[in-house]
């Protein structure tokens, strides 16, 4: 019996190791002087202070963060109120709104960004403004993750119930929808934007090919600092990752206690 | 009342816009683009043509397709066994496994590159430690080819796949598992017999993502080759960025020939689940 569950376990350690050696290794680079013998010289956390200083990489961290607020505030938005109306009012347009938010799945960044950049590159109009095109090309990146988010937890909280029961409370629709039914979903709203968080945060195709390097994010930064100096982008390196493992650890932690919650729900 | 019930298409008015602004309309001009030559003009397939007699393109399709399903295939394979492990390991151990899929799978694009870089890379750790000890067939390896490339793929799709897989696994009952035993199986009878064609359709659903992962996959391959390997999304990329003249109408047919390949990808491997369904319920 015992020596039948030796084997699992030997695999998924031998996995995870495999999986944590690129990330190991460039964390203990980041930390010392040089490594160009067996083991790494000189235990140095140098590399994360002139990071620290360079207030070129806090601008990109700036920069990174309106790149992930304005398009998941948007996208949100507009991904509610088009399933209000294709949910509560319009059943039949449903599937035309699915087909829409899924099709970003197939398309991915390269094609996606070329495609709005030839677009509007020269629109003599708002529209070839590159930031615009890139807060765009986000919304429609996201759209599938927001969308399948928002649509589940409206699934999990039986809506056209909680509708019914406020409209004959006397609340409109719209009414009823923004106060009854979003707030009960909240908790898949606020896991879908890390998700989306998670996405552009790691975004370096559509921020390249759109904006070139004149809107430098934290993925650019990187970019740029690995190709002159791989001390300082070990540590840059290791500060995304950090960001990344805490979005996604977030997420998984909201998404545990909301399975747990319709678990409990369930039983009653 | 009628009236107010179509005021409410207005709620539709912002999510339409972005869609057609930034998602339908591009895409539209991008297929309309293919079929247009370059200096304006009628009906064409002449970028179709380039594409399909070009060196250069062809093997672009041919590199893409050679790296995406070698990768693919790999990924799912490791994957396999890793999510069948952790379906049967439970426990700390267990949950500790798919803590660190979670976070691994977050890691991808230019991090990746790098990671591999410092690694694998011609000065790399690695490198260095098998200059030193005299591993040749580590020394022998090099991250900036085709395989190279490849054996990067491999390790981001390894943590996605397995997460995909794992569920599934819940579906292989073990009273199957003892019904075979009961007949005179073995567990080698049992997985080729009763267990992979049961979880066929969720690997080839698994597949088929980790695919178009691979084929649309472009930042990594780009912060450790530039533009020095042809794929299809480099390819893609240079016919718009950062050359002194766009090539529109070849940019676009090449776009579609990749969105092509992904659809008929999925297309197969639908089709494929679909008998091995139709199987079960015979």
């Amino acid at each position: 019996m015992k020596k039948r569950n030796i084997g699992p376990s030997v695999i998924m350690i031998i996995l995870m190791i495999y999986m944590l050696i690129p990330l190991v290794v460039s964390i203990i680079y980041s930390l010392n002087e040089k490594w160009t013998q067996l083991l790494p010289e000189g235990f140095t956390t140098a590399n994360y202070v002139t990071l620290a200083q360079d207030s070129e990489f806090i601008a990109s961290i700036g920069r990174t963060l309106l790149l992930c607020v304005v398009p998941i505030v948007i996208t949100i938005i507009i991904v509610l109120l088009a399933l209000f109306v294709s949910t509560a009012i319009f059943p039949r347009l449903e599937k035309y709104v699915q087909l829409i938010c899924m099709i970003p799945y197939t398309i991915q960044g390269v094609i996606l960004s070329v495609s709005i950049l030839t677009m509007y590159v020269q629109s003599p109009t708002i529209l070839s403004n590159r930031l615009l095109m890139l807060f765009g090309a986000y919304c429609i990146i996201i759209l599938p993750y927001v969308y399948r988010g928002i649509r589940n937890g409206m699934n999990a909280v039986n809506m056209p119930m909680l509708l019914e029961a406020a409209e004959m409370l006397g609340c409109s629709k719209i009414y009823a929808f923004f106060k009854v039914v979003v707030p009960n979903i909240l908790s898949s709203i606020i896991v879908s934007s890390l998700l989306a968080v998670g996405i552009i945060f790691g975004d370096y195709v559509l921020v390249r090919n759109l904006d070139g390097t004149a809107f430098p994010n934290m993925q650019i930064y990187l970019y740029q600092t690995m190709k002159s100096d791989s001390q300082k982008a070990s540590a840059v390196f290791v500060v995304i990752m950090l960001i990344t493992f805490l979005i996604a650890a977030v997420v998984l932690y909201l998404q545990s206690r909301q399975g747990k919650g319709a678990k409990s729900r369930d039983k009653e | 009342m009628k009236k107010s019930k179509y005021m409410h298409l207005l709620a539709l008015v912002p999510f339409l816009v972005v869609a057609l602004l930034y998602e339908l309309i591009p895409l539209l001009t991008i297929i309309i683009q293919s079929f247009r030559p370059d200096g304006g003009g009628s009906f064409t397939l002449e970028n179709y043509k380039t594409v399909f007699s070009t060196l250069l393109y062809q093997s672009a399709i041919i590199n893409s397709l050679k790296i995406s399903l070698i990768s693919a295939i790999f990924g799912i394979i490791i994957a396999f066994i890793g999510a069948k492990a952790a379906n049967e390991g439970q426990g700390k151990l267990g949950s500790f496994f798919m803590a660190i899929l979670n976070m691994v799978s977050n890691f991808a694009g230019i991090p990746l590159a790098f990671a591999f870089m410092i690694l694998l890379g011609s000065t790399g750790v690695m490198m260095n430690f098998a200059d030193k000890v005299g591993f040749d067939f580590i020394k022998s390896f090099d991250l900036y080819t085709s395989n190279g490339i490849a054996f990067v793929y491999v390790y981001f799709q390894i943590p996605l796949a397995t997460l995909l897989l794992i569920p599934s696994f819940a579906g292989v009952r073990n009273e199957w598992k003892e019904a075979c035993t009961i007949l005179g199986g073995g567990p080698a009878t049992f997985w080729t017999k009763v267990g992979i064609p049961v979880l066929m359709p969720s690997v080839l659903g698994t597949f088929s993502v980790l695919f178009a992962n691979a084929l649309a996959a472009y930042a990594t391959v780009y912060a450790l080759m530039m533009s020095n390997i042809s794929l299809l999304p480099v390819q893609i990329a240079g016919c718009y960025v950062g050359e002194v003249t766009t090539r529109e109408g070849l940019g676009g047919a090449l776009s579609v020939v990749m969105m092509i390949i992904m659809v008929a990808m999925i297309g197969v491997t639908n089709l494929l689940s679909k008998r091995f369904e139709r199987g079960q319920r015979k």
